[in-house]
Parts: structure tokens; sequence; C-alpha cells
């Protein structure tokens, strides 16, 4: 029979590895939406939407896409100082086109609505960078 | 003698119209054989017209065959507004709306386009001509080729890859 001494110890060592992976690596689920419009060939509005997920996303990652983290704890951050980068995965994940035209008497105006429909996306935060999963 | 000159009448008579009977057989042979001719050039000129629209619709719109891809290539534009910070942020801009022309341009050759027309017409004359596209679909996996910005006009190039397996069902 094992002491009561020699248990504890196992118990501790795995608390701190448990402590100590949880500690190098944080996983968050958000949602993301993401719209833009366009009138008359000048964007005019372009808008980001992200939440935490308030519980948890049904899929499985399909696309993904790792960002350098300068100190950024959440998407929210790491959105805002990878733009570019973001949206450009976004545009490989799919986005919708909504588009209108009125010609009257020979004068053209046109509205282009692009969006993303609310998805979730899983983040991965590493020591030094970030993967950001799209589940579907 | 009055009965050998009935006959001779009556033989002189069956003789003309056997003649002519002799005469109408080939007259209808020929029409037959002219209508016949006729269907025959019909037929020859409806292949060739068949074929013609064939190629042209062919030209016109290329075929997605299957095991086959193919690459549409569109150039998008757009115009940064007047009021901006900077000369970057209007790049940015312009970039921005020139992306999201050449999305349309994409969902306009792989969808196609809804058109209403509407024209008013007061005492013989054109008062209002109105024609609203729209256009309504999801684009992804296009790429972004080639982006140029010149006097205030951003012309993105962008092109797409279909293939067969995308649309089969």
């Amino acid at each position: 029979m094992r002491s009561r001494d020699g248990n504890k110890a196992s118990l501790l060592a795995v608390c701190s590895i448990i402590f100590f992976l949880s500690s190098a690596l944080q996983a968050a689920e958000y949602l993301v939406s993401y719209r833009y419009v366009i009138k008359d060939m000048i964007l005019y509005n372009d808008s980001f939407l992200i939440s935490p997920a308030m519980k948890k996303c049904n899929g499985t990652p399909q696309r993904s896409l790792d960002l350098i983290l300068k100190g950024e704890d959440n998407l929210m951050q790491l959105v805002s100082n990878n733009n570019e980068a973001f949206r450009k995965f976004i545009e490989k994940i799919g986005l919708e086109i909504d588009h209108k035209e009125k010609t009257t008497n020979f004068q053209n105006s046109s509205s282009t609505i692009i969006t993303m429909k609310t998805s979730c996306f899983k983040v991965d935060f590493n020591d030094n960078f970030a993967k950001i999963s799209h589940l579907k | 003698m009055k009965y050998s000159m009935l006959l001779v009448a009556l033989l002189s008579s069956s003789t003309l119209f056997a003649q002519e009977v002799i005469q109408v057989i080939p007259v209808q042979e020929n029409k037959v054989e002219m209508l016949s001719s006729q269907v025959k050039a019909l037929e020859a000129k409806l292949g060739e017209y068949s074929e013609h629209s064939h190629s042209q619709t062919n030209d016109n719109e290329p075929l997605l065959e299957k095991n086959d891809t193919m690459l549409i290539s569109v150039v998008g534009q757009g115009v940064a507004p007047m009021n901006t910070a900077s000369p970057a942020q209007a790049y940015a801009l312009a970039k921005r709306a020139a992306t999201a022309d050449a999305y349309r341009l994409i969902a306009e050759k792989v969808k196609g386009v809804r058109v209403d027309g509407q024209d008013v017409i007061k005492n013989m004359m054109v008062k209002r001509s109105t024609v609203r596209t729209s256009v309504n679909a999801m684009v992804r996996n296009a790429n972004v080729v080639e982006t140029t910005f010149k006097e205030g006009l951003c012309e993105v190039e962008m092109e797409i890859k279909l293939a067969y397996s995308q649309f089969a069902q």
C-alpha cells in the first residue's frame, strides 16, 4: 500500500504539468462577421463585428491562419493589428456579394454590399503566435 | 360509215388522253425531284446554320467540361474618396472598393446578372428610361493578381479557378 505523501507528490506533479500547459496554450472561440458597403465605387462602411462565443461552437477546423503575437490576448486586438492578413483570410473563406445598379436617363448609380455571415473561429494563443481556425 | 367515223373519233380522243397522261407523269416526277432537291438544300442550310450557331455559342460562352478547370480573370476599379487623411488611406480605401468591384464582376460572369428595364413614353417621347441590374452571389477562393493605383483610380486584377467538381451534383 502506498503512503499518502507519495500520492500527494504525484498529484502535485500532474497539477503542475496541467498548469504549465494551460499557461502556454490558451484557446478561445469567437463569432466574427464582416461587412462593407461601396456606393458609386467609393467605400462607405467597413466593419468587423467580433464577439467571444457564449457557448461552444459546433464544427471542425477548416482553414487556419497563423499570426505572430505582439502582446495581444484576444481576437479583437489581433485583428486590429493584422487587419489586412485577416481580411485576406476571410476572403478565402467566402464572401457574399449583393450588388444593385440603377441607370436612369443614362445616369448610373450603384451600391455593393459585401458580407461574411457570422461564423465561428477558434483561436489558439501560443507563446509567440496565434492560430486562427475557421470552424465549419 | 358513221360508226367508223365515231370509232376514229374515239380512238383519236383516247390517244390524245394517253399523250396527256404520258406528258403528265414526267412533270410529276420532275416536281418530286425538284422538291427533294429543295429539301436537301434546306437540310444542308439548316446543318450549316446549326453548326454556325453552335460555334458561336462556343465562342461566347466557354463550357466547363468534365474533369476540366476554367480560369476567370477580371479587373475591378475603385475610386478614393475626396476627404482622406493621407494618400495611404486613399489608396487603401480605393483598393477595397476595387476589390469589391472585382468580386462583383466575378459574380456577374459566373452566376449572371438580373436585368430589369422600364421606359416611360408620353406623347411619343421617352420621358424616363430606367435600367436596374442586380447580382447576388457568394464568391470564395478568388485571388488578387495585381493592383495598380494611378491618378486616384485603383485597379485590382482578380482571378478565380473554377472546377467542374464544384458544380457537379
